[in-house]
């Protein structure tokens, strides 16, 4: 494996698992604003609940996707140094205004969202919420901005081998950024959507918290329904705006090599040496449907269109594809379900729909990765899209030190999700009945209290494994009421 | 003019990172030396709070650098390459032991995972900083260097002080946020990392010469302001002294070793600053040759410049917001009245 290719391996590998968190937790801190809107206009209980209940699965969340977002800025001096200097004048600030205008704010606010419960007024809490999603929101436009650049570049000249701004409005509002934001908004709402709608289905499952977990599925799975239609609008928007520019991708998408297929590639297995499909399931006429050609005539170009130095890896960038779309047509299928059943007034009545839901806890994640990788691997062999090659762009370092990078962020990612995962079923198993601001908490549930008391003797904390504890409140939490 | 002013925002966000983060790692290394778990769980709670702003600072510096000096960025990164890497591990458990321990306490293994994540990240940190005094190879705008071809024994050297001033930084701070035993512990600890770390600032600024980027004091004004600087940075030092020998109970008792420890280490980044200006990787890479193009800088500046007061306001609304003395358990913090900053504060 060469020195490319493993930093590679290391970007993909970063991102991929950077992009989970914000997955979750950009939808989930809108969703955190909207209930605790709600309890401080109505005064509820089960919306303060709910609100101390999914904090807990967004706080951890988001301080991996903090960490591990700061791993990428630096990769992009670390391993693609040559990158950083000739881009830098255009990618730096857009990433500095990243930094003052989103990472800032939700720092500021972060502490009272997940500390200030109960220690300051219900308006004070609810504006740090709005305000640390309006950072998480503020957020995702830079940084879809700057990777917009990257596949529609525009506003820039080249000097001597640097990338240098000429006009700001075009560098930023580069032609796929307008339907790319969009595109990516609704997707972690809808990621965060059905992340929610699994866990509280799992309630349902389990006929614990039936309150709570009806509630949280509701507006859950509303604002899914809501938002589904207005995805697959936003992203055939997409195809059709950035495409033009990166016929590669949409050659590599499709799955054909040559041209005159007019049918959809549901299945292959490309061989990019011998710029041929080893298998392949195709279903007639299709795709010329999707390009709204219902004669069938309108064929899918071929890969072979491209030179072969310039042709992205076609199974990554397919196969990528298939997965967002796949998981985009389930997604729609099960809000369209989810809608049927609350019209006919048989959600809370459908055990069969609830085990189905909590299968599909992780499918917008996966979505989104796999919309990741399709951006990605689809714009490769450049990593500014016609202007500067990825192989131009690496850090000649010795390859001995990015397998040693490659190797330790491979293993410290596994134990990381393992964590988090480990983490979200404790408190699922612990479950929101804890946080019912109605109920006093279980004897188990109290405030470890020696701790604040200096010269007060303690019991000794037994060593206990990690992390499949079953254990209460964060004290600060307790303290709180 | 853009590229000095530009300067000055990399240095502001450099010194804003070592003495927040600088503190917040301290206590981190700190709670290696804790046997009583209370006090271990303690410190950890003091840095939840805050850890997520003050690491904040560290990307806006090197997003600040990338910008700006793009060149720079793109060498001194792979220059630096594993101890930055290391750095970058430490953060990742450091910031998710901190949650998870914070959030599902007690984690003792997790409380463990963060202090050992806060020695290996400071000490990472002096050594990435200790490779700026060796030369760097460069072809056009690529960096050619080999993989251990930037450490020397200076960066361990430079490693070892960054974590013991981190750690009297961090001491101070617990001085400063707690009381009783915790708080007397810390007075006594802080003020043998204070001197570990002032003994150790000798040394480098001694070996300093010996390295591929020794001083430059060569015009009068350099050398009286290095001079000056450093009087400070003593003066800061002696002060951090005295302040944690005070064992009564006061505000300055609890002040001046923090007070005392941030001019320290403003004073010493500073006069480092002085005596190399304006060269940032030895022989040749200086801000000039690293500088982005006029277009950039008018528009960091404007863009991110006219932020810096509000990221500060943040800032500040963060950190008193959990002012005053720090309980965990029962009493919780000192609780914010919706009179106090964090009401103002929350509407901008």
């Amino acid at each position: 494996m060469s020195l490319l290719d493993l930093s590679r391996w290391q970007f993909a590998i970063t991102v991929l698992f950077h992009m989970t968190f914000p997955a979750i937790t950009v939808g989930l801190s809108i969703f955190l604003s909207v209930v605790y809107g709600l309890y401080w206009r109505t005064g509820r209980a089960v919306y303060l609940q709910m609100f101390r209940f999914w904090r807990r699965v967004f706080a951890v969340g988001f301080a991996i996707g903090v960490v591990a977002g700061a791993v990428i800025t630096f990769e992009m001096g670390l391993n693609w140094g040559v990158y950083g200097a000739r881009t830098g004048p255009i990618i730096g600030p857009i990433i500095g205004m990243e930094v003052v205008t989103a990472f800032f704010v939700e720092a500021g606010f972060i502490g009272v969202l997940l500390y200030g419960d109960g220690r300051v007024r219900k308006g004070t809490m609810f504006m740090s919420t709005v305000m640390v999603s309006v950072g998480t929101v503020l957020s995702s436009t830079w940084i879809i901005a700057a990777n917009s650049w990257m596949q529609t570049p525009a506003g820039f000249k080249v000097v001597h081998g640097r990338f240098e701004p000429t006009d700001w409005m075009r560098v930023i509002f580069n032609p796929s950024f307008v339907w790319r934001w969009p595109h990516m908004l609704a997707a972690v709402l809808i990621s965060a959507s059905f992340f929610v709608a699994g866990i509280s289905a799992w309630y349902l499952v389990k006929g614990r918290a039936k309150g709570f977990a009806r509630r949280s599925m509701s507006i859950a799975l509303g604002i899914a329904a809501l938002l589904m239609p207005v995805q697959l609008y936003l992203g055939d928007n997409v195809a059709g705006h950035e495409l033009p520019y990166q016929l590669s991708k949409l050659e590599a998408i499709e799955g054909n090599w040559n041209n005159g297929d007019t049918g959809f590639v549901l299945f292959s297995i490309p061989d990019q040496q011998a710029a041929r499909n080893i298998a392949e399931l195709d279903i007639p006429c299709l795709g010329s449907y999707i390009a709204k050609d219902l004669t069938c005539k309108t064929a899918m170009p071929g890969l072979k269109l491209t030179p072969a130095a310039d042709r992205p890896d076609m199974a990554a960038t397919f196969w990528g594809f298939r997965i967002m779309f796949l998981a985009a047509v389930l997604m729609f299928g099960t809000t369209f379900a989810a809608t049927v059943l609350r019209l006919r007034n048989r959600l809370w009545t459908a055990r069969r729909f609830h085990r189905f839901v909590l299968w599909t806890t992780p499918v917008g994640i996966l979505a989104i990765l796999g919309g990741w990788v399709t951006a990605e691997a689809g714009r490769q062999p450049w990593i500014v899209f016609g202007q500067l090659r990825t192989s131009d762009a690496v850090s000649r370092l010795a390859p001995g030190e990015v397998l040693f990078s490659v190797v330790g962020f491979s293993a410290l990612y596994l134990i990381m999700l393992v964590a988090y995962v480990a983490y979200i079923v404790r408190t699922m198993r612990i479950g929101p009945e804890r946080d019912d601001p109605g109920q006093e908490p279980p004897p188990e549930d109290l405030p470890d209290t020696g701790l604040a008391e200096e010269g007060v003797p303690l019991e000794p904390v037994p060593p206990e494994p990690v992390p499949l504890v079953p254990v209460p409140l964060g004290s600060r939490e307790v303290a709180a009421r | 003019m853009t590229t000095t002013l530009w300067s000055a925002t990399v240095l502001v966000c450099l010194l804003m990172y070592v003495v927040l983060d600088g503190y917040d790692l301290g206590i981190g290394v700190a709670t290696l030396f804790e046997r009583d778990p209370a006090h271990r769980r303690h410190l950890l709670e003091s840095v939840a709070v805050g850890w997520d702003g003050n690491e904040t600072w560290l990307i806006l510096l090197g997003v600040a650098l990338w910008a700006g000096f793009p060149l720079a960025f793109g060498t001194i990164l792979p220059h630096a390459y594993l101890p930055m890497i290391v750095m970058l591990f430490s953060l990742i458990v450091r910031g998710v032991s901190v949650e998870m321990a914070s959030q599902a306490p007690p984690a003792p293994r997790w409380t463990t995972a963060f202090g050992v994540a806060s020695l290996l990240a400071s000490f990472a940190q002096g050594f990435a900083l200790g490779t700026l005094t060796s030369a760097v190879r460069l072809r056009g705008d690529v960096y050619t260097g080999s993989a251990f071809g930037a450490f020397s024994w200076f960066c361990v050297l430079s490693g070892l002080t960054v974590t013991a001033a981190y750690t009297a930084l961090g001491y101070a701070y617990t001085k400063h946020k707690s009381a009783g035993r915790l708080r007397n512990s810390a007075a006594r600890r802080g003020a043998v990392a204070t001197a570990v770390a002032g003994v150790l600032l000798v040394a480098v600024l001694v070996a300093v010469g010996s390295t591929a980027a020794p001083l430059n004091l060569g015009t009068p004004g350099r050398a009286v302001a290095f001079a000056v600087l450093l009087l400070f940075a003593a003066g800061g030092g002696g002060t951090a002294l005295v302040g944690f020998a005070w064992r009564r109970t006061s505000r300055a008792a609890d002040t001046l070793p923090l007070g005392g420890l941030v001019v320290a280490t403003v004073s010493v980044f500073l006069a480092l600053g002085v005596a190399r200006y304006p060269v940032l990787l030895p022989p040749d890479l200086t801000l000039g040759s690293a500088a982005g193009p006029h277009s950039t800088m008018v528009f960091i500046l404007v863009g991110i410049g006219l932020n810096m007061p509000l990221v500060l306001a943040y800032n500040v609304f963060a950190h008193r917001a959990f002012a005053g003395k720090f309980t965990t358990g029962a009493e919780g913090h000192e609780a914010p009245t919706t009179q106090g900053p964090l009401a103002a504060g929350a509407r901008p």
